[in-house]
């Protein structure tokens, strides 16, 4: 349970990162686009997102695979529009980085001002346990919340359908049936595996898939395991896809008719998953 | 079941999840599960769904949150045992 004292702290991290947005946002946009990173069929992208988040208002969680250290404003510039992000401040989503990636002031007050939760990732049990209480209390307020279920950045290059941790099952074990999940699977062309930034002037295909996750019959923890699994598993389907379909169409050698038919099409002809 | 038994059954548990069998076989009751034994955290949660298993006890979240040292766990298993 989160004390009064904390819950308005929090609140007032989310006043004033609303208030910096207006300067926030479009610097974190420029300096994607001085990067020379695109994503492909961002208009659409935005277009899905924007109406599932109109379908439903909240809690959502929003589940993502994890390549680079920019993942996290990447994906929200996938989402949301600088618009949007300015507009619809509640739209963007919380962030829960591990808190040893941020040393520098500098980066520690960025972080605060961009929705960002810090966690430490084997740390004392009673932050740990503060930091979900933050994450199940911005649920409870219909909120968004980014989480990299695999716990870490993939150390493989693919969505490691083993060893991945469990900590998002448990919001979906304590949620219920408001929460909707919303997994993103992002990836740059020339991304073969992890790193700290993507390459240069890279190419992004976001692919989206809204799901519903099946009741667990189990309890505790293995509920936990049981949700994570689920997603974990759903992502790794999209990444399924994405290796079938968006690479060999961007990348592989194949020069056949139907690649060429195949890259006529925009990404959402055939490949974002709606419900 | 005594603690030296459940002591064992413990290390027979968390063989899979450490990556130096070595550590194991100094382990005391006073070993840290992720710090001495370099369990991953995310795994500790198998560790404990499989002490319920071995020991046919179920372990809630709170619980769970006391398995930090070997001892600790022969602690909470012991007394659900009992």
């Amino acid at each position: 349970m989160l004390s009064f004292r904390a819950k308005a702290l929090l609140m007032f991290q989310n006043g004033l990162g609303r208030l910096m947005a207006v300067v926030l946002a479009p610097f974190y946009f420029a300096l994607i686009r001085l990067k020379g990173y695109r994503i492909r069929d961002l208009k659409t992208v935005r277009a899905l997102c924007r109406r599932e988040f109109e379908k439903h208002e909240g809690p959502w969680l929003i589940c993502a695979n994890h390549l680079t250290m920019v993942d996290s404003p990447l994906l929200s510039y996938a989402m949301l529009s600088l618009w949007m992000h300015i507009r619809a401040y509640r739209w963007i989503p919380w962030n829960l980085p591990e808190r040893n990636n941020f040393r520098n002031p500098f980066l520690i007050l960025l972080c605060y001002l961009s929705k960002c939760i810090p966690v430490q990732r084997s740390g004392p049990r009673a932050a740990m346990k503060q930091v979900l209480a933050k994450c199940a209390y911005l649920l409870s307020r219909r909120q968004r919340l980014l989480i990299f279920p695999e716990g870490g950045r993939s150390r493989t290059g693919r969505v490691d359908r083993e060893n991945f941790a469990y900590g998002v099952g448990r919001f979906l074990d304590d949620n219920g049936q408001d929460l909707r999940v919303m997994c993103l699977y992002l990836r740059g062309d020339n991304q073969s595996s992890y790193s700290t930034l993507p390459a240069f002037g890279e190419r992004f295909t976001v692919l989206i898939d809204v799901y519903t996750p099946e009741k667990s019959a189990l309890t505790g923890l293995r509920a936990q395991r049981d949700y994570a699994g689920q997603i974990i598993g759903r992502l790794a389907e999209m990444e399924d896809n994405y290796f079938g379909f968006y690479r060999q169409r961007y990348r592989g050698p194949d020069r056949s008719r139907q690649h060429r038919e195949e890259w006529r099409q925009p990404v959402s002809a055939a490949g974002i998953h709606t419900p | 079941m005594d603690e030296q038994k459940i002591f064992e059954a413990m290390i027979n548990i968390l063989k899979p999840y450490t990556k130096d069998a070595a550590l194991l076989e100094r382990a005391t009751r006073d070993t840290h599960i992720l710090n001495d034994l370099k369990v991953n955290s995310a795994r500790l949660v198998d560790v404990i769904i499989k002490c319920e298993d071995v020991f046919s006890i179920t372990v809630d979240d709170d619980e769970a949150d006391t398995f930090r040292t070997i001892g600790s766990a022969i602690d909470l298993i012991h007394a659900k045992l009992n």
